[in-house]
């Protein structure tokens, strides 16, 4: 089979890291590809490069026998590259059937903006895009913003983007994150038909199974070179993620020391409208308690509670036999709790400030230094060390936290808590979205917090992520407790027959 | 191709719940304008009567072309607070021009003149925003320092009150004119004719291109608009030229109308015209609104500041309101509130059937 496009010696430094070193790859005609990789690894660059977002260093890519240094966007797409962004790239104020037909249209006039709007062609477009992926849309439909539509419906809106036109090359970074099964079905079945029609597909997922059901050729990356490369088929999950990540990841148990036997978290009769009911457990030194059970089950709320974001109606919390009153985020950090929320991006961290300042966010009246200002040099030993505790990836400080890759960030937003030294800990999903190496990084630091007598209480419904972490494990439902297992005794199956079955009952 | 795919086919509705709509900002405008209409002319019927309409479109004539090129500015996600001095600049230069060297120049060259000088120091503007990659409100507060500064140093500080021949006789010449009862004499201008062809210009441009599309996706986002193969650059040379244009040709119909050129003319009316403008239902963050949106925010400021003296409304007052309602507004358009929302279900049924 004839390559579609060939890379050779790609390279790409950002401020000193380098995020590509050297790629050469040969991507075939009709071919699917998924690009398997952990956070950082080079993937994102690699797509900017070939989306035509960004230039590399050095390197060619090779189109139809035409050498090109680079792209610029719209030649990309006169290429035939088309992308689905992670962030979707849809422009929010303009309607479905502009977004979805405009490329095109751009791409027709070479870029010349003085060309007349083909409003038909715009809305034939859009209709016949949609209809690939299984959306039977009407003129109104077509005319609404993006703006205030679901974001998996916008998710395949960026999709029929992508097949609207003569593709040749598909690039679907992380295209299912939002999506339900139903969605990933058609979506997998427009990709088929995608192949059957010559166009080739390059995946980014984190999610294995999925990539197995699609099938095609894996490329493994890590560090910023090619590994591996192969049909999926003849690779196994271990062996994938043995090689993403370089090291051998085990499934054992994270946990290294017991639990003392003093109480350090008291919760005693805790309620929250009709979310939680009479909630009383104890959470002692050196402990890690989980916190699982299915959506609506009150997990979520009792993390929040906990924190101070919500107030509950009636309870009694102690920590360390003196009662508390948690009633904002502000009194939890009194009472020593720190809280990891779920929505990091959203919630924890200051994307465009430098990774020193989050991370010392919370402490800094602890920094204060004369004259009312902060002390630089208290807040750079206290980012240096803290650097090393969470094993950051980062060279220099000072710069924002979007440059780091996303499980790195998220060891920013852990990192920030434990600044403050919390004698509690909450964790909510500490690592949705994070790949195995950085999972193994995070489990590390929880262990070393609970070691010297902290207690942290994890809020997940990733169950070997519980099983490998925690001493207890509260199993929530409807509100109340339903059980309280030990950790050890328990295996994955049994966890997640008692999820289900507390559910229906 | 992918038939298996295709016959499951649903409509989007049934897949996923969709929220309604939004209420579009201009009907909200269009019903304020009719209500002060109405309460004004209860209280002083006067008010109701022909004049009142030309003064009405004599008064929003160089507002309005001022407010179109600021629209299209921010529907691109940028401002421009330096068209008053480009409006001076282009003025003063074209009488300057002409009554020197040639007097008895036809008025398409006095245009000609005004309409390139305000081109090429709004292309300026919009060459300096995409090379410095700094806030447009920054550049146009910097040019509009320079324009008018060098008009002083290098053009002169003369007031003129001799405007060339074909200027002059054009700010006098009307489209129709009566006499009322009372024996006052009201007549419609040529020069709001140059409103509307502005009008259905920018309309044309914003709708009906791929630069008006251009310029909603730089307003969106201006990352992802450059990523789907925009050129940024065309966008932000345009819409500052595209606004200096419109700011030369209001300057010279501002001069012909008060029959004056001098460097200091339209200082201080860069806010009326933006408030009237976000009035409209343009977003100050970029890449919405409409012409007529634009074009109603324009009669809004314009009923309150001068149609409020009919009803003896102290000219402070006039501030007043015109304050409270761009808080009102901005807080109506801008949060999301869903009480607030629903409060105008009725004006929101309302656009739906009329946008069919």
């Amino acid at each position: 089979m004839t390559n579609f496009l060939v890379l050779e010696g790609i390279t790409k430094t950002f401020g000193g890291v380098r995020a590509l070193r050297g790629i050469d790859l040969q991507l075939r005609i009709g071919e699917i590809y998924h690009l398997l990789g952990e956070n950082g690894c080079g993937k994102s660059t690699l797509i900017k490069i070939i989306s035509g977002a960004q230039f590399p260093d050095t390197g060619t890519l090779t189109v139809g026998g035409k050498a090109y240094q680079g792209f610029n966007p719209l030649q990309a797409l006169s290429l035939g590259i088309e992308t689905v962004y992670q962030d979707l790239s849809l422009l929010p104020n303009l309607s479905v059937a502009e977004n979805i037909g405009i490329t095109a249209q751009l791409v027709g006039s070479d870029g010349k903006l003085s060309r007349l709007l083909n409003a038909r062609e715009l809305f034939e477009t859009s209709t016949a895009a949609l209809a690939k992926i299984g959306i039977d849309a009407d003129r109104r439909f077509l005319s609404r913003p993006i703006e205030g539509l679901p974001i998996a419906l916008r998710q395949m809106i960026a999709i029929a983007r992508a097949v609207a036109t003569k593709a040749k090359f598909v690039i679907m970074d992380e295209p299912t994150t939002a999506l339900t099964q139903r969605e990933v079905d058609q979506l997998i079945g427009v990709v088929k038909g995608l192949q059957a029609e010559g166009v080739s597909v390059l995946f980014v997922s984190h999610k294995l199974d999925e990539c197995k059901s699609i099938g095609g050729n894996i490329l493994i990356f890590r560090d910023g070179a090619k590994i591996n490369e192969g049909p999926i088929n003849a690779f196994s999950k271990a062996q994938i993620s043995q090689e993403m990540t370089g090291k051998f990841v085990g499934t054992s148990t994270y946990k290294l020391t017991p639990p003392r036997e003093s109480v350090l978290l008291d919760v005693k009769g805790l309620n929250l409208s009709d979310k939680l009911k009479d909630i009383s457990f104890t959470l002692q030194h050196g402990e890690v308690l989980g916190v699982t059970g299915l959506l609506g089950s009150g997990r979520t709320e009792l993390a929040k509670t906990l924190a101070g974001v919500t107030k509950a109606d009636s309870g009694d919390i102690k920590v360390e036999g003196k009662s508390v009153s948690i009633a904002s985020p502000r009194d939890a950090i009194a009472a020593s709790i720190g809280y990891v929320p779920e929505d990091r991006l959203k919630e924890g961290l200051f994307l465009d400030k430098p990774i020193a300042e989050n991370l010392v966010v919370a402490i800094l009246d602890k920094l204060k230094g004369r004259f009312f200002g902060l002390s630089r040099p208290a807040r750079e030993v206290k980012s240096i060390d803290l650097r090393e505790k969470l094993q950051l990836a980062a060279k220099d400080l000072s710069l924002p936290v979007q440059s780091l890759s996303g499980g790195n960030q998220q060891r920013v937003v852990v990192g920030r808590w434990l600044a403050i030294e919390p004698k509690i800990l909450v964790l909510h999903a500490p690592t949705m979205g994070v790949d195995v190496g950085s999972k193994d990084a995070l489990y590390k630091i929880v262990q070393e917090q609970v070691k010297n007598g902290s207690g942290v209480i994890l809020v997940s419904d990733d169950l070997p992520e519980l099983l490998m972490n925690c001493d207890r494990i509260l199993v929530l439902s409807k509100g109340r407790i339903q059980s309280d297992l030990n950790a050890a005794k328990t295996s994955e199956e049994q966890l997640s027959k008692i999820l289900l079955e507390k559910e229906v009952a | 191709m992918t038939s298996d795919v295709q016959n499951a086919a649903q409509s989007p509705d049934k897949l996923f719940r969709l929220p309604q709509a939004k209420l579009r900002p201009e009907w909200m405008t269009f019903g304020l304008i009719v209500a002060l209409c109405v309460l004004i002319s209860i209280l002083n019927p006067a008010f109701l009567q022909v004049q009142t309409l030309f003064d009405l479109l004599r008064a929003i004539t160089v507002p309005g072309i001022f407010a179109l090129g600021v629209f299209v500015v921010l529907a691109a996600g940028g401002i421009d607070v330096s068209f008053p001095a480009i409006g001076a600049a282009a003025l003063y230069i074209t009488a300057i021009l002409i009554l020197k060297f040639m007097p008895d120049a036809p008025l398409a060259l006095a245009f000609v003149i005004a309409a390139f000088v305000g081109t090429v120091l709004g292309m300026l503007n919009g060459l300096l925003v995409d090379v410095f990659k700094v806030p447009s409100l920054i550049i146009t507060i910097g040019t509009q320092y320079l324009v008018r500064g060098a008009l002083l140093a290098f053009v002169g500080a003369v007031w003129l009150n001799d405007l060339p021949p074909a200027v002059d006789s054009f700010g006098k010449a009307s489209i129709v004119s009566f006499t009322s009862a009372e024996g006052v004499t009201t007549s419609l201008p040529w020069s709001a004719l140059a409103l509307v062809i502005a009008a259905v210009a920018t309309w044309f441009i914003l709708n009906r291109t791929l630069m008006g599309k251009a310029i909603f996706a730089a307003g969106g986002n201006l990352l992802i608009a450059e990523r789907l193969g925009f050129s940024i650059r065309k966008v932000h040379l345009f819409v500052f030229g595209f606004a200096g244009l419109l700011a030369g040709i209001g300057g010279l119909i501002h001069s012909a109308s008060t029959r004056i050129a001098n460097p200091f003319e339209l200082a201080g009316t860069e806010l009326d015209v933006i408030a009237a403008v976000v009035l409209g239902g343009a977003s100050i963050e970029g890449g919405k609104g409409t012409v007529l949106g634009t074009l109603l925010g324009v009669v809004l400021v314009q009923v309150i500041n001068t149609s409020l003296i009919l009803v003896g409304v102290p000219s402070s007052w006039q501030r007043i309101v015109v304050g409270i309602i761009v808080l009102v507004s901005s807080g109506l358009f801008v949060s999301r509130s869903t009480s607030l929302k629903s409060s105008f279900k009725f004006w929101q049924s309302k656009s739906v059937e009329l946008a069919k």
